[in-house]
């Protein structure tokens, strides 16, 4: 009996020895982030992690800043193996990762009153939400104000042209050896298809621009027509720049507010990211003449005040990841008022997360002030063309209407006939 | 017994310089021997080739979802006989693999035989062609995306520069002018490799052949045309048959320069493979795996129909 008091001593001693081990192990968790050369939104990202580590001792991260291609493929190899990171950057355009049953279902770790309404349902799936909506973005229409004063161009009061008077503006421009339209999809699958989807959204209203991007309206359809032979027109008239192909959206900034220049530069409001760098890392000179002027009104528009709103980058959790403890402490941190307010201070962007308007402070008030303007009376519209088409409706979006169509290479008619083809439902 | 001690003793010695022998010529090697040294390279070659190609061809048959899989048969065969995409991707890499190493070798042939003819600074040349073979595909991209750029790439500026403004184009963004322009980028990179392969033949041609046609009055061209290429034709072939294979597979050049745009225009097989399994929006590896089955199939015939039709039994004596 003595010796098998002993052993049974013996044990537990060990038992509970090796149980406070591991409690004071540190558990290393993996963290991928979008934003490598965005230094605003990689510094934010960086003092949440920072922030998270002084406060909770037993838990590190293990952060890399990856660029968002490289990510989207690195994470499909990586969940299918069940090897990716324990939270990884995302943006609700991905959803074969919900589908697949790869991400894990955020609402037992963050506190979802910190989330705005308005962003959850991009993360929603069967009652539950997946993601930490950090980011979120308006389509804006940027313009240099001197440059568009220069070509003889007066910005109304309501700071929304017409479609003729946008047209006016694109030959102005033209004329005088000025590139109306920065832009280029060189990297990107998504920015040529900016000016037509914009138009076609105040043109059809809310509902008929659902109905286009869910297939259920043809692109033959005579406003959408009336709209693409519209851009047509702005295109034929050398509205972008001849390097439209090959020209990366990091270069379409430099584009626009360093050389050559631009009138206009159509970029989801994400444009602070880079443009409020500072200009020796690529940013805005100082003294740039930002203005932000509205979508043109389209003839016999349904909806001239609609505007695209949706969630850009957001991080999820890995629904195998062996550390979920520490990764939804990680999101939870993230995910506060507080945080909400410094992404608005710091990066000059609008956030899913809540936040507290009186307490942001910003050295970029006057931006946000014309930002605010411009969205006071919008009518919102969640989601872009590709958080919509899928697949090879996907593709033929990229390579049609975000490529071959603005850079004129085919007609209305063509350009319709392929995105029925393989978008409309039949 | 001492006899039978001698004989031990002879036959353990036989047994020893048997196992010697074995061990010195393979042929002789006994089959665990044969599987000791073989097995390192069976595993990693069965591990990191053969099972990828069986599961590539397996997974083929199903639909896969995430972590679901589900068997539908020759779906994604039938599938992709009216996929307009694929056939856009099979006919560019045919050109790809056709035309391009035409350019490749030809390009090589002729520097080699400046080399050959002595051009002047004939030692810098040759590191000069040859350092692009040096270069990865990112940096040859990115500097060709510079050369073609439409605003300020060098090639269009040069045509501007002569009065040629109507000629500069953007290169990369006209579907009529992108494949073309990816094969030129193409060629410029590997001319250096074929170079100095051709160099090495050229080298190794019999003198006294040469001088035989030099003593008969031959000049360059007739010398070029009825001596050394034909001398030169197994070495030519297969840097042709090299130059085939790697254009059937060609990625890397053509994702980074342009993704497979503008319209599909510079689509191949193996970026469409790459699109339909990583950029799609879908785990789904079958449909890639079907496209992949068929090209590699494509890749081994194309390769044995080549190797009969462009070789030759004849034996060039001299």
């Amino acid at each position: 009996m003595g010796l098998r008091a002993i052993g049974l001593a013996v044990l537990t001693a060990a038992s509970l020895s090796s149980a406070g081990f591991a409690l004071a192990q540190e558990k290393q968790i993996t963290m991928w982030s979008n934003w490598p050369d965005e230094p605003a939104k990689k510094d934010w990202v960086s003092a949440r992690v920072k922030e998270f580590e002084a406060n909770n001792k037993q838990c590190s991260v293990k952060l890399s800043f990856i660029p968002k291609a490289d990510i989207y493929t690195q994470a499909k190899s990586a969940v299918r193996t069940g090897q990716a990171p324990d939270i990884f950057y995302m943006e609700p355009d991905q959803p074969e990762f919900l589908a697949g049953g790869f991400l894990e279902p955020l609402d037992s770790y963050v506190d979802l009153a910190n989330l705005e309404d308005w962003a959850k349902p991009a993360w929603s799936s069967k009652g539950k939400v997946y993601g930490v909506p950090v980011e979120a973005y308006t389509v804006e229409l940027y313009y240099n104000k001197d440059l568009v004063k220069k070509v003889g161009v007066d910005v109304p009061a309501s700071f929304q042209l017409t479609q003729a008077q946008f047209l006016d503006l694109v030959k102005k421009g033209a004329a005088a050896g000025i590139t109306p339209v920065s832009q280029g999809v060189g990297d990107r699958p998504f920015p040529g298809g900016q000016l037509l989807f914009e138009s076609l959204l105040r043109k059809l209203g809310s509902d008929d621009y659902a109905k286009l991007l869910n297939g259920e309206l043809s692109f033959k359809d005579p406003r959408v027509v009336e709209v693409m032979n519209w851009v047509k027109q702005l295109v034929d008239a050398g509205a972008y720049p001849k390097s439209f192909a090959t020209l990366k959206l990091g270069e379409s900034h430099f584009y626009f507010y360093n050389t050559p220049g631009a009138l206009t530069f159509p970029d989801p409001s994400w444009f602070t990211g880079r443009a409020f760098a500072e200009p020796e890392k690529g940013g805005m000179p100082a003294n740039f003449p930002l203005g932000i002027m509205k979508f043109p009104a389209m003839d016999k528009g349904d909806c001239p005040q609609c505007k695209t709103l949706a969630i850009g980058g957001s991080f999820v959790m890995f629904s195998k990841s062996k550390n979920k403890d520490c990764a939804g402490a990680m999101l939870k941190s993230m995910a506060t008022p507080e945080n909400g307010t410094k992404w608005i201070g710091e990066v000059s962007l609008q956030s899913g997360l809540k936040s507290d308007q009186d307490k942001i402070v910003s050295p970029r008030k006057d931006y946000f002030a014309e930002l605010n303007a411009r969205n006071k009376d919008a009518k919102y519209f969640f989601g872009t063309p590709l958080l919509y088409y899928r697949a090879k409706c996907a593709d033929t979006y990229v390579q049609v209407m975000n490529n071959a169509f603005p850079a004129g290479l085919l007609s209305v008619q063509e350009a319709a006939e392929k995105m029925d083809g393989a978008c409309l439902k039949k | 017994m001492p006899e039978a001690m001698a004989l031990n003793v002879k036959t353990s010695d036989r047994e020893a310089s048997t196992s010697a022998r074995s061990l010195a010529d393979p042929r002789r090697a006994s089959r665990v021997v044969l599987a000791i040294f073989l097995a390192p390279a069976l595993l990693v070659y069965c591990g990191l080739t053969a099972y990828p190609a069986f599961r590539t061809i397996f997974d083929s048959f199903f639909t896969i979802e995430g972590v679901e899989a589900s068997f539908v048969g020759l779906a994604n065969y039938r599938e992709l006989v009216a996929d307009e995409t694929f056939w856009i991707a099979v006919r560019n890499t045919l050109i790809w693999s056709f035309v391009a190493p035409v350019l490749d070798v030809a390009t090589g042939l002729l520097l080699a035989l400046a080399l050959y003819a002595g051009v002047p600074f004939a030692r810098f040349l040759r590191v000069a062609w040859f350092t692009p073979v040096l270069l990865s595909y990112v940096v040859v991209a990115i500097l060709w995306m510079w050369i073609f750029n439409y605003d300020w790439g060098v090639l269009n500026v040069m045509l501007r520069a002569v009065g040629l403004d109507s000629l500069a184009a953007s290169w990369l963004g006209d579907p009529n002018l992108a494949l073309a322009s990816v094969i030129v980028t193409h060629a410029w990179k590997w001319a250096g490799f074929n170079m100095v392969v051709c160099l090495a033949a050229i080298h190794s041609l019999p003198r006294e052949v040469l001088e035989a046609s030099e003593l008969d009055n031959c000049g360059w061209g007739e010398k070029l045309r009825y001596i050394i290429v034909p001398m030169l034709r197994p070495t030519l072939l297969s840097l042709y048959i090299l130059a085939f294979i790697g254009k059937m597979k060609i990625f890397d050049l053509v994702w980074i320069m342009t993704q497979g745009g503008p319209l599909w225009a510079t689509e191949t097989v193996s970026t469409y493979v790459y699109k339909r399994a990583f950029n799609w929006n879908t785990f789904d590896l079958g449909y890639p795996s079907a496209i992949a089955t068929v090209w590699f199939l494509v890749v081994c015939a194309s390769v044995v129909i080549l190797n009969r039709l462009l070789g030759t039994k004849e034996r060039l004596e001299y």
